[in-house]
């Protein structure tokens, strides 16, 4: 095993880091379906549908895929798609570990050489990368006019984001001293 | 570093799997697709439209037509009268498509009185156009055209700009598609015109949250239909009016004309040279006729019908060339048919002047 994840091995041994890394994950997890308007307002009764599941693999955007099952509420409407899931679970887990090892740089600053939020500004990304059926849903919120290039830089911020999470953690797991990381 | 090299790929062959399993549907069927004797005026080349086309984001496809349409009746429709719906009637059938559920589907491959067409709604263009299909189907390309969806076909995947009902790519490039009427109203229009309506389900064979509109909302208006401006690039842009003013439009293979629908709404009859607009009340809708200078003399009845050469008729039949009418925000008119003919606004307060404009 590498040194980086001996490293972390050693992070998550403390239960404070482990539920840092949960806890933010599944924040992130609920923004990003909301991005993806996976997770949205509207809905007028309890219902819970599902579709043909070989569906989950029919792309609706670069990186985005078809829900199989909808869970209905008075008030907002949940798309299950399990690839989504799947990958807002990857960038997720990613954001933990970063915001993880980010919270030892600030708080035991001898353990940690790294006292810097990269790791949780490559998460932005991701969050950006929503689609509102055929414009991304910033780009409504804004109400700005976008270009060719614009587009097509939309369509790679989540593995973007994944990339970032990446290096961004191997970089702070390099410069952290698991020897030295206490309760 | 090691493990670092295995993740990255890990994620990169799962990335491709993923990819090669998201198949394409609709191929291997009949490739006659009806199409116009003589296409529309277009105001600039082939090339450049096709070459104007930008990515809006999803793969074709990605935005799902609806290909099985299933339909309720009037009475179990779940509408309020203020929804926006895009109708058609033929022969004696007339189905109605909700706007809710055209804005995550875009294209419905149906039937209607016999006839194969595509209904298809551009939801950043507010644009209902429909098109005979003959045995094929048409999807979503996921292309943009001065923010007007692309459609294709699902047997030769030519491209199709949808305002311009013209092929821009593929075996169809340049030939235009045989275009219907839709009727672009509410349901509470709609279904006073015609009861016996059969209504789009929400049963679509796929899932989305048909109670919310990503853009916006029409009941009441609301989001990207009311703001002043645009997302895409345009080939052609004016201050004329604001960007989403309704209007009304029609082509013949020599002209163009846009109606502005508030205007239309309160004369009721308009015309340029070569184009006569009349409101019809009851589908709160504009049909166009072609005039070719010929100035007919049409008044208005007040009841939804008119007068012309001592017959009255309604708004949908009056004895003049019918043309298909169009709605559409005046910015995406603008961006295809920069050279329409249009009504010139009042000069003074209370005296409104009919001028018929020359092509600029």
């Amino acid at each position: 095993m590498s040194k980086s994840l001996a490293t972390l091995a050693a992070i998550l041994r403390i239960p404070l880091h482990r539920r840092l890394v949960a806890g933010s994950g599944a924040v992130y997890l609920l923004l990003f379906m909301v991005a993806l308007q996976d997770i949205s307002r509207g809905g007028r009764s309890l219902q819970f549908l599902t579709t043909d599941w070989t569906r989950m693999f029919e792309r609706t955007g670069t990186v985005t895929f078809e829900p199989i099952a909808q869970l209905t509420l008075p008030g907002l409407t949940i798309l299950l798609s399990p690839l989504n899931i799947l990958m807002g679970a990857v960038i997720a887990l990613l954001v933990g570990l970063n915001l993880a090892v980010t919270y030892i740089a600030f708080r035991q600053p001898r353990a940690c050489s790294f006292n810097r939020s990269t790791g949780i500004l490559a998460s932005f990304p991701a969050l950006l990368a929503g689609s509102a059926c055929c414009a991304p849903a910033i780009v409504l919120i804004l109400g700005i006019q976008v270009s060719s290039l614009f587009m097509t830089v939309f369509q790679v911020l989540i593995p973007a984001s994944v990339v970032l999470l990446l290096v961004t953690l191997k970089l702070i797991l390099d410069r952290t001293k698991p020897e030295l990381l206490h309760q | 570093m090691r493990w670092f090299h295995r993740l990255a790929v890990a994620v990169t062959a799962l990335s491709l799997a993923v990819y090669g399993l998201a198949t394409q549907a609709g191929q291997g069927e009949d490739p006659t697709l009806p199409l116009a004797e003589s296409g529309y005026v277009l105001d600039d080349a082939i090339d450049d439209y096709a070459d104007f086309m930008m990515s809006g984001g999803p793969p074709p496809d990605g935005i799902p037509a609806i290909d099985d349409p299933v339909f309720i009746e009037a009475s179990e429709a779940d509408l309020d009268p203020g929804d926006k719906v895009i109708g058609f009637y033929h022969e004696g059938e007339a189905h109605a498509y909700p706007q809710l559920i055209m804005v995550h589907h875009e294209i419905v491959n149906d039937r209607v009185g016999g006839l194969n067409l595509a209904v298809t709604y551009c939801p950043l263009t507010a644009t209902a156009q429909g098109f005979e299909r003959g045995e094929t189907t048409f999807g979503v390309s996921g292309q943009l055209l001065n923010s007007n969806v692309v459609l294709f076909d699902r047997e030769t995947r030519s491209y199709f700009s949808q305002i311009t009902a013209r092929g821009l790519r593929g075996e169809y490039q340049d030939e235009t598609l045989a275009e219907v009427n839709l009727i672009w109203t509410t349901w509470g229009h709609w279904s006073s015109k015609y009861p016996d309506t059969k209504v789009l389900s929400e049963d679509t064979g796929h899932l989305r949250n048909y109670s919310r509109d990503p853009y916006g909302s029409y009941n009441p208006l609301g989001g990207y239909y009311e703001q002043d401006g645009t997302m895409f690039p345009l080939m052609h842009s004016s201050d004329r009016h604001h960007t989403k003013e309704m209007v009304v439009g029609a082509r013949t293979s020599e002209a163009s004309a846009y109606f502005v629908m508030s205007d239309l709404v309160r004369d009721e009859v308009q015309s340029t040279d070569r184009f006569l607009a009349v409101y019809a009340p009851d589908l709160d809708t504009g049909y166009i006729y072609s005039i070719d200078d010929s100035a007919p003399q049409v008044t208005s009845r007040g009841d939804g019908t008119y007068e012309m050469d001592g017959g009255i008729f309604e708004a949908d039949e009056l004895p003049l060339e019918k043309l298909v009418s169009v709605e559409a925000f005046f910015f995406a008119w603008h961006a295809f048919y920069p050279e329409s003919e249009y009504v010139a606004a009042p000069t003074r307060v209370g005296e409104r002047v009919r001028l018929a404009v020359e092509p600029a």
